[in-house]
């Protein structure tokens, strides 16, 4: 076996690995996608209405906002709405993405672009939190 | 009517078998089909918006958790980026976002319903001018209560921001 040869042998194992990367169909994606939309809708209005049990701009209080983080209830709260809204709005673009144009690379490349995105912002949201949800006010 | 103008090659030497050449699909009208609000009526506005509101909430999902990530380097970078919002463009950017998202989330649930084969009616027989029946007047006014609660939304919002928050 010349070295070329093994060289195509390993890019076609990588290739058939990406291919197979695609680990639920799409009609259960879909489904993540509406629920993840309905979940976030409960979720955002708790959020929402956290803003307005008090007036607004005293709300919006550095100390007040950081007494939000404390609470642990609060901050599952605010990661649970990290996570469902990242996976529903960065599932959303990579529906209209795909609707554009149908190509292999271009599936492939939008489906591993929108992951990273995905797991970018989930990551950074949470360090927020963590970080804001440790912070002393004293 | 479907019709495909693109051409078949049937004469490859390369390949026996039909190729279909890809660079010259000329039926095909990629983003300035998918902007056009003319040809489908409401159904379109609303398949539009859907997405316009999707990719405009995304971006303020994204400049959100950016905006408070600030919490983190203390008071003074909290109060500089909650100032930004504090301007009349600050207002009328988050009234956007409230409509964006009261329309998203109603002609969301508008849309899983009908994606689960709710309230589509009875297939019909196909009579001139062959208006189909899943078009209705439940799917059209469910696109309305959507338009209507945004606008609501919008004033309400309109009036915590514009009057002081208070």
């Amino acid at each position: 076996m010349t070295s070329d040869n093994i060289k195509n042998s390993k890019n076609k194992k990588t290739t058939k690995w990406i291919s197979n990367i695609t680990l639920l169909r799409e009609s259960q994606i879909m489904k993540i996608h509406y629920i993840t939309g309905v979940a976030a809708l409960f979720v955002v209005a708790i959020h929402i209405l956290m803003r307005l049990i008090m007036p607004f701009n005293m709300s919006l209080e550095f100390e007040n906002v950081i007494l939000n983080y404390k609470n642990v209830f609060y901050a599952l709260l605010l990661e649970s709405i990290l996570v469902l809204i990242a996976i529903h709005g960065f599932n959303g673009l990579r529906v209209i993405l795909l609707e554009i144009r149908q190509t292999q690379i271009w599936e492939r490349g939008v489906n591993i672009l929108v992951i990273i995105a995905m797991i970018g912002i989930i990551a950074y949201g949470t360090r927020t939190i963590i970080i804001a949800n440790g912070l002393s006010l004293g | 009517m479907f019709l495909w103008r693109g051409n078949i090659d049937m004469t490859s030497a390369t390949s026996p078998a039909k190729r279909i050449d890809n660079n010259n699909r000329i039926n095909r009208e990629g983003l300035r089909g998918w902007l056009n609000p003319l040809r489908y009526g409401w159904e379109r506005v609303s398949y539009w918006f859907q997405r316009l509101t999707g990719i405009f909430l995304l971006v303020y999902f994204i400049g959100h958790v950016y905006e408070t990530s600030s919490l983190v380097s203390g008071p003074d970078a909290w109060a500089a980026m909650l100032e930004m919002t504090q301007t009349i463009g600050g207002h009328l950017f988050l009234i956007l976002v409230i409509g964006a998202s009261t329309f998203h989330t109603v002609n969301g649930i508008r849309l899983i319903f009908t994606e689960s084969g709710q309230g589509l009616g009875k297939p019909g027989r196909p009579d001139y001018p062959y208006d189909p029946t899943s078009l209705n007047n439940k799917q059209r006014s469910g696109l309305w209560i959507a338009f209507i609660l945004a606008a609501v939304a919008m004033l309400y919002g309109a009036n915590v921001l514009f009057s002081g928050g208070d």
